[in-house]
């Protein structure tokens, strides 16, 4: 099943301070599979952050369509749960309450969703932390909380927003194994945004590479390591490698084309 | 019960002890810069051998501080300026906190409104008193509209300051989260505004004391600024310099009481620096 299609999207937008009309997006059409993991990468201001914020209905698109669960996307909701990489939780409210608060917006009792939030707390190994106010936690507890948040709502498609681009080297390594712990029991579907590239092959199951602005979609490359994935064992892999080449190439082979260009 | 008592029993000790010293200190610095101007003050008007028509000395304000406690006038004034203020705050809390938040989610209306208020801040208050004194003449309605008034515009203001300090991220999150744009206000607006909301707060209520005062000396015939005013015309210089002492020490109690346990409650316990 397709969880998520992008088809022919396109965004214009004007800029504020030169009035100068930039594509941010020329044409990128790829899709989704329920309970998949798809990343998607590019160089710097190639516009994947706008893919996610459109899907996620943030900002409009100019033309093409976004369909979550067989629905067109046009505005924020529930089915599309957004980690981001400012965590973006409230402070004003404890680890629990972050972590309830969607079910409490669809309206769950107090009970059931308290319950719903401890699990998930434990999934994400915050348990014991219900009662601390955001800022009381690490970089990285942050940013599980911002996992947790999503995860406890069972949104059709969960959008990640470069999550751990502002965590040291050594917390982003144990987040992201268990980021791949979690996918891997759980099957969420999940749009990962990037710059990363190691990060990209060692949790995706397929990565959308994308040139540089205006942006379309270069290659779709299909990791072949197989699951349940370990960072150690996977690095070593000669699939990593030669997928983490690939990539690079593709990259490499844009800013090539760029630097010929200026 | 009583085998872990002596275990547990130092280390409150303990934090007691390492609490009491600090609280004590703060306490005693708190209260040195007023003993110091207590002493100046005493030592001065001794020195030039100043009148008590010109000024009092400290011990003249004593005793006139214990006549108002005695003959009751003090409860009277102070009760008269409590009920007054209380009234004023509470209608400016209720009507500029909503009305600040709701023009700080529209970028239109924060930029229209943002110069206007600016303006009205400054005019904000006590030079409202002959318009306020002629809409609703000489008494309570008068003193009241002028606290809300002083109020309004700083809450407002800081409201909308507050709505726009917040993070587009956390709106964003919300709504992704399924969050409606009215539950938007209880949920976002209002909490993420209000570290924003406090200092309109403290800042609206210094304007909000002035103005009672101010109005109270013009408008009224009771309360705090009405005995400054009464003292005036019958030259007693110790019951006004007692009345401006018992003014000073409300607004302290008031700040220490009510506003810093409400910081530390919200925005200190939420990590959440307020904006002064």
């Amino acid at each position: 099943m397709t969880a998520m299609v992008i088809d022919n999207l396109h965004k214009r937008y004007v800029d504020r301070y030169t009035g100068e009309e930039i594509v941010a997006i020329g044409d990128v059409s790829f899709s989704v599979h329920e309970g998949e993991f798809v990343s998607i990468l590019g160089p710097s201001g190639c516009g994947k952050t706008t893919v996610l914020n459109i899907v996620a209905g943030f900002i409009e698109k100019t033309r093409g369509t976004v369909t979550v669960g067989g629905t067109e996307v046009t505005a924020p909701g529930p089915d599309r749960g957004v980690v981001f990489q400012s965590h973006a939780l409230f402070p004003w409210k404890t680890v629990l309450g972050n972590v309830t608060f969607g079910l409490r917006m669809k309206g769950m009792d107090k009970a059931r969703r308290e319950q719903a939030g401890r699990d998930v707390l434990e999934l994400v190994g915050l348990s014991g932390f219900e009662r601390k106010y955001p800022h009381e936690l690490s970089g990285g507890m942050q940013q599980r909380l911002g996992v947790a948040r999503v995860l406890v709502n069972e949104p059709a498609v969960m959008l990640m927003d470069e999550p751990f681009a502002s965590i040291d080297a050594q917390t982003r390594r144990k987040l992201q194994q268990d980021l791949t712990a979690l996918f891997e029991l759980r099957r969420p579907t999940v749009f990962f945004v990037t710059h990363d590239i190691e990060e990209a092959v060692f949790l995706s199951d397929r990565v959308v590479v994308l040139s540089g602005r205006p942006s379309t979609v270069r290659d779709i490359v299909e990791v072949p390591l197989p699951r349940p994935r370990n960072w150690h064992a996977a690095v070593e892999s000669t699939d990593f490698r030669t997928t983490v080449t690939r990539i690079e190439s593709l990259l490499s082979g844009e800013e090539a084309h760029v630097g010929d260009g200026s | 019960m009583t085998a872990t008592a002596p275990t547990t029993t130092p280390r409150i000790g303990r934090t007691r002890r390492r609490a009491r010293p600090s609280r004590l200190a703060a306490a005693f610095w708190f209260v040195v810069p007023f003993v110091l101007l207590l002493a100046i003050w005493a030592v001065t008007i001794a020195v030039t051998d100043t009148p008590l028509r010109t000024f009092p000395q400290v011990n003249d304000v004593v005793g006139a501080i214990g006549d108002m406690i005695a003959s009751g006038d003090l409860a009277r004034h102070l009760g008269a300026s409590l009920a007054r203020i209380g009234i004023g705050a509470a209608i400016a809390l209720v009507t500029a906190i909503p009305f600040g938040v709701a023009l700080g989610a529209s970028p239109m209306l924060s930029a229209f409104f943002s110069p206007l208020l600016r303006f009205s801040v400054a005019l904000a208050g006590i030079a409202w008193i002959p318009i306020a004194t002629l809409w609703l003449g000489y008494g309570n309605g008068a003193v009241i509209f002028i606290v809300w008034n002083a109020m309004f515009f700083a809450l407002t203001y800081n409201a909308l300051l507050g709505v726009q300090q917040i993070p587009e991220q956390l709106l964003r999150a919300a709504r992704s989260m399924g969050t409606g744009r009215i539950r938007i206000f209880w949920e976002v607006l209002l909490p993420g505004a209000l570290p924003s909301i406090v200092t309109g707060l403290r800042i609206g209520l210094g304007y909000g004391w002035r103005g009672l005062v101010a109005a109270e000396i013009i408008a009224t015939n009771a309360g705090l600024g009405y005995a400054l005013f009464l003292a005036q015309s019958q030259f007693d210089t110790d019951v006004i310099v007692a009345s401006m002492v018992i003014i000073g020490i409300l607004w302290l109690l008031m700040d220490r009481l009510l506003l810093a346990p409400l910081e530390r409650r919200t925005v200190e316990r939420w990590g959440m620096k307020a904006v002064s």
